[in-house]
Protein backbone atom coordinates (compact mmCIF):
# COMPACT_ATOMS: atom_id res chain seq x y z
CA UNK A 1 0.00 0.00 0.00
CA UNK A 2 1.20 3.50 -1.07
CA UNK A 3 0.13 6.61 0.98
CA UNK A 4 0.63 10.30 0.72
CA UNK A 5 0.44 10.81 4.52
CA UNK A 6 3.67 12.64 4.37
CA UNK A 7 2.97 14.63 1.76
CA UNK A 8 -0.53 15.86 3.07
CA UNK A 9 1.00 16.05 7.03
CA UNK A 10 3.88 18.59 5.43
CA UNK A 11 1.43 21.00 4.14
CA UNK A 12 0.03 21.63 6.86
CA UNK A 13 3.24 21.57 8.56
CA UNK A 14 2.75 19.05 11.29
CA UNK A 15 4.81 17.25 13.04
CA UNK A 16 4.59 13.73 13.76
CA UNK A 17 3.97 14.07 16.77
CA UNK A 18 1.16 16.09 16.14
CA UNK A 19 -0.25 14.21 13.89
CA UNK A 20 -0.47 11.43 16.47
CA UNK A 21 -2.03 13.62 19.00
CA UNK A 22 -4.76 14.85 16.78
CA UNK A 23 -5.44 11.27 16.21
CA UNK A 24 -4.47 9.27 19.36
CA UNK A 25 -2.31 7.08 17.94
CA UNK A 26 1.71 6.87 18.80
CA UNK A 27 4.18 8.61 16.75
CA UNK A 28 5.95 5.28 15.65
CA UNK A 29 2.57 4.57 14.32
CA UNK A 30 2.30 7.43 12.48
CA UNK A 31 6.04 6.92 11.73
CA UNK A 32 5.20 3.33 10.64
CA UNK A 33 2.43 4.32 7.98
CA UNK A 34 4.51 6.91 6.56
CA UNK A 35 7.32 4.79 5.91
CA UNK A 36 5.42 2.00 4.57
CA UNK A 37 6.30 -0.55 7.42
CA UNK A 38 2.44 -0.98 8.70
CA UNK A 39 -0.89 -0.59 7.23
CA UNK A 40 -3.54 1.04 9.21
CA UNK A 41 -6.93 -0.59 9.64
CA UNK A 42 -9.89 0.73 8.59
CA UNK A 43 -11.09 3.30 11.67
CA UNK A 44 -7.45 5.01 11.84
CA UNK A 45 -7.54 5.66 7.86
CA UNK A 46 -11.05 6.81 7.72
CA UNK A 47 -9.76 8.81 10.61
CA UNK A 48 -7.07 10.09 8.62
CA UNK A 49 -9.51 10.89 5.66
CA UNK A 50 -11.50 13.03 7.90
CA UNK A 51 -8.81 14.64 9.48
CA UNK A 52 -7.14 15.71 6.01
CA UNK A 53 -10.56 16.24 4.34
CA UNK A 54 -9.82 14.05 1.25
CA UNK A 55 -11.17 10.71 0.72
CA UNK A 56 -9.43 7.60 2.06
CA UNK A 57 -8.42 7.16 -2.02
CA UNK A 58 -6.49 9.89 -1.83
CA UNK A 59 -4.09 9.16 0.88
CA UNK A 60 -3.83 5.28 0.38
CA UNK A 61 -3.78 3.45 -2.75
CA UNK A 62 -2.69 -0.23 -3.33
CA UNK A 63 0.38 -1.17 -4.94
CA UNK A 64 0.63 -2.77 -8.92
CA UNK A 65 -0.75 -6.30 -7.83
CA UNK A 66 -1.53 -6.05 -4.53
CA UNK A 67 -5.47 -5.78 -4.59
CA UNK A 68 -6.57 -9.19 -5.97
CA UNK B 1 6.97 1.00 -1.24
CA UNK B 2 5.26 3.82 -0.06
CA UNK B 3 8.11 5.24 1.52
CA UNK B 4 8.03 9.15 0.06
CA UNK B 5 11.42 9.87 -1.71
CA UNK B 6 14.03 12.51 -0.38
CA UNK B 7 12.97 16.22 -1.17
CA UNK B 8 9.56 15.26 -3.13
CA UNK B 9 8.31 18.73 -2.40
CA UNK B 10 6.49 19.88 -5.47
CA UNK B 11 5.68 16.17 -6.22
CA UNK B 12 3.39 15.83 -9.43
CA UNK B 13 -0.33 15.87 -8.89
CA UNK B 14 0.16 16.29 -5.29
CA UNK B 15 -2.09 19.16 -5.75
CA UNK B 16 0.25 21.34 -2.75
CA UNK B 17 2.55 24.01 -2.71
CA UNK B 18 6.36 23.22 -2.36
CA UNK B 19 6.47 21.12 0.86
CA UNK B 20 9.06 22.40 3.07
CA UNK B 21 11.94 20.19 3.48
CA UNK B 22 12.09 20.49 7.17
CA UNK B 23 8.72 19.11 7.60
CA UNK B 24 9.52 16.33 5.67
CA UNK B 25 12.93 15.15 7.48
CA UNK B 26 10.94 16.55 10.88
CA UNK B 27 11.40 12.45 11.96
CA UNK B 28 14.53 12.17 10.94
CA UNK B 29 15.92 13.62 14.27
CA UNK B 30 14.80 12.93 17.69
CA UNK B 31 11.80 14.66 19.04
CA UNK B 32 11.32 15.49 22.73
CA UNK B 33 9.43 13.34 25.19
CA UNK B 34 6.03 13.99 23.78
CA UNK B 35 2.77 12.89 24.75
CA UNK B 36 2.62 10.80 22.29
CA UNK B 37 6.17 9.59 21.74
CA UNK B 38 7.57 6.04 20.74
CA UNK B 39 5.19 3.55 20.43
CA UNK B 40 3.23 4.27 23.37
CA UNK B 41 0.45 6.82 23.66
CA UNK B 42 -0.30 8.32 27.42
CA UNK B 43 -3.00 5.48 28.36
CA UNK B 44 -0.46 2.97 26.61
CA UNK B 45 1.73 3.72 30.00
CA UNK B 46 -0.67 4.44 32.21
CA UNK B 47 -2.14 1.36 31.47
CA UNK B 48 1.48 -0.24 31.41
CA UNK B 49 2.34 0.66 34.66
CA UNK B 50 -0.51 -0.16 36.52
CA UNK B 51 0.06 -3.85 34.83
CA UNK B 52 3.38 -3.95 35.99
CA UNK B 53 3.11 -2.66 39.83
CA UNK B 54 0.68 -5.48 40.21
CA UNK B 55 3.36 -8.00 38.64
CA UNK B 56 5.40 -6.64 41.08
CA UNK B 57 3.06 -7.26 43.83
CA UNK B 58 2.38 -10.67 42.70
CA UNK B 59 6.02 -11.53 42.66
CA UNK B 60 6.38 -10.28 45.84
CA UNK B 61 3.88 -12.18 47.42
CA UNK B 62 4.96 -15.52 45.47
CA UNK B 63 8.65 -15.04 46.54
CA UNK B 64 7.01 -14.57 50.36
CA UNK B 65 4.59 -17.86 49.74
CA UNK B 66 7.55 -19.56 48.70
CA UNK B 67 9.45 -18.85 51.62
CA UNK B 68 6.92 -19.37 54.14
CA UNK B 69 5.99 -23.08 52.71
CA UNK B 70 10.16 -23.57 52.91
CA UNK B 71 10.14 -22.50 56.41
CA UNK B 72 7.26 -23.96 57.75
CA UNK B 73 8.72 -23.59 61.31
CA UNK B 74 9.24 -19.46 60.79
CA UNK B 75 5.96 -18.91 59.45
CA UNK B 76 2.21 -20.42 60.33
CA UNK B 77 0.27 -22.42 57.69
CA UNK B 78 -1.62 -19.90 57.55
CA UNK B 79 0.21 -17.29 56.65
CA UNK B 80 1.50 -19.20 53.35
CA UNK B 81 -1.87 -19.77 52.91
CA UNK B 82 -2.71 -16.00 52.65
CA UNK B 83 0.25 -15.44 50.40
CA UNK B 84 -0.47 -17.83 48.44
CA UNK B 85 -3.95 -16.81 48.14
CA UNK B 86 -3.38 -13.20 47.14
CA UNK B 87 -0.38 -14.17 45.42
CA UNK B 88 -2.86 -16.01 42.82
CA UNK B 89 -5.39 -12.59 43.02
CA UNK B 90 -3.39 -10.47 42.45
CA UNK B 91 -1.77 -12.54 39.40
CA UNK B 92 -5.09 -12.84 37.99
CA UNK B 93 -5.49 -9.15 38.54
CA UNK B 94 -2.24 -8.32 36.44
CA UNK B 95 -3.45 -10.85 33.63
CA UNK B 96 -6.47 -8.63 33.29
CA UNK B 97 -4.54 -5.83 33.05
CA UNK B 98 -2.55 -6.71 30.48
CA UNK B 99 -5.71 -7.75 28.80
CA UNK B 100 -7.47 -4.01 29.23
CA UNK B 101 -3.86 -2.94 28.52
CA UNK B 102 -3.72 -4.66 24.98
CA UNK B 103 -7.47 -3.71 24.15
CA UNK B 104 -6.54 -0.54 24.42
CA UNK B 105 -3.37 -0.39 22.81
CA UNK B 106 -1.89 1.64 20.24
CA UNK B 107 -2.56 -0.75 16.94
CA UNK B 108 0.97 -0.61 16.23
CA UNK B 109 1.52 -1.37 19.83
CA UNK B 110 -0.69 -4.32 20.00
CA UNK B 111 0.51 -5.58 16.44
CA UNK B 112 3.91 -5.78 18.19
CA UNK B 113 2.60 -7.20 21.19
CA UNK B 114 0.64 -9.65 20.14
CA UNK B 115 3.51 -10.71 17.87
CA UNK B 116 6.03 -10.57 20.73
CA UNK B 117 2.88 -12.80 22.73
CA UNK B 118 3.08 -15.37 19.80
CA UNK B 119 7.01 -16.12 19.39
CA UNK B 120 6.75 -16.77 23.69
CA UNK B 121 3.64 -19.12 23.53
CA UNK B 122 5.41 -20.74 20.40
CA UNK B 123 8.98 -21.06 22.01
CA UNK B 124 7.06 -21.81 24.79
CA UNK B 125 5.21 -24.62 23.26
CA UNK B 126 8.29 -26.02 21.81
CA UNK B 127 10.09 -26.30 25.02
CA UNK B 128 8.01 -28.03 26.99
CA UNK B 129 6.76 -30.66 24.13
CA UNK B 130 10.49 -31.06 23.09
CA UNK B 131 13.25 -30.80 26.16
CA UNK B 132 11.31 -33.89 27.45
CA UNK B 133 13.25 -35.75 24.59
CA UNK B 134 16.30 -34.00 25.61
CA UNK B 135 16.17 -35.06 29.22
CA UNK B 136 15.88 -38.48 27.90
CA UNK B 137 18.97 -38.27 26.08
CA UNK B 138 20.51 -36.85 29.11
CA UNK B 139 19.76 -32.94 29.52
CA UNK B 140 19.12 -31.94 33.06
CA UNK B 141 15.94 -32.25 34.67
CA UNK B 142 14.47 -28.62 34.84
CA UNK B 143 11.24 -27.56 37.02
CA UNK B 144 8.07 -26.31 35.59
CA UNK B 145 9.23 -23.08 35.97
CA UNK B 146 11.57 -23.28 32.89
CA UNK B 147 8.94 -23.36 30.37
CA UNK B 148 7.29 -20.46 32.00
CA UNK B 149 11.02 -18.46 31.96
CA UNK B 150 11.45 -19.68 28.32
CA UNK B 151 7.87 -18.17 27.38
CA UNK B 152 8.41 -14.35 29.57
CA UNK B 153 12.19 -14.30 27.54
CA UNK B 154 10.74 -15.04 23.93
CA UNK B 155 7.89 -13.10 24.51
CA UNK B 156 10.30 -9.66 25.37
CA UNK B 157 12.44 -10.90 22.33
CA UNK B 158 9.64 -10.99 20.19
CA UNK B 159 8.04 -8.13 21.18
CA UNK B 160 11.65 -5.85 20.72
CA UNK B 161 12.17 -7.76 17.63
CA UNK B 162 8.77 -6.41 15.87
CA UNK B 163 9.48 -3.05 17.66
CA UNK B 164 12.70 -2.97 15.72
CA UNK B 165 11.11 -3.75 12.60
CA UNK B 166 8.32 -1.56 12.93
CA UNK B 167 10.71 1.22 13.75
CA UNK B 168 12.93 0.81 10.97
CA UNK B 169 15.90 0.30 12.78
CA UNK B 170 16.47 -3.52 10.48
CA UNK B 171 17.56 -3.53 6.95
CA UNK B 172 14.95 -3.30 3.87
CA UNK B 173 11.73 -2.23 3.91
CA UNK B 174 7.75 -3.78 4.53
CA UNK B 175 7.00 -5.23 0.87
CA UNK B 176 3.50 -6.51 -0.24
CA UNK B 177 4.33 -9.70 2.27
CA UNK B 178 6.02 -7.55 5.02
CA UNK B 179 5.02 -6.60 8.53
CA UNK B 180 2.19 -3.68 6.97
CA UNK B 181 0.09 -6.35 4.84
CA UNK B 182 -2.57 -8.34 6.62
Amino acid sequence: MTNRLRVLRAERRWSQAELAERLGVSRQTVNAIETGRYDPSLPLAFGLARLFGVAIEQIFAPEPGEVP
Amino acid sequence: MPVAPEGMSGEPGSGGPPLPEASLDAEATPEPAESCGGFHTPRDRRNLRRFHLRVIAATLLYLGATAALRHPAAAPVALAWLLTGLAWLLAVVAMGSYLAFLRQADELLRRIELEGLALGFGAGAVFALLYPLLVALGAPDLQGEATALVMMVSWGAGSWLAGRRFSGYTSGRASSSGPGSP
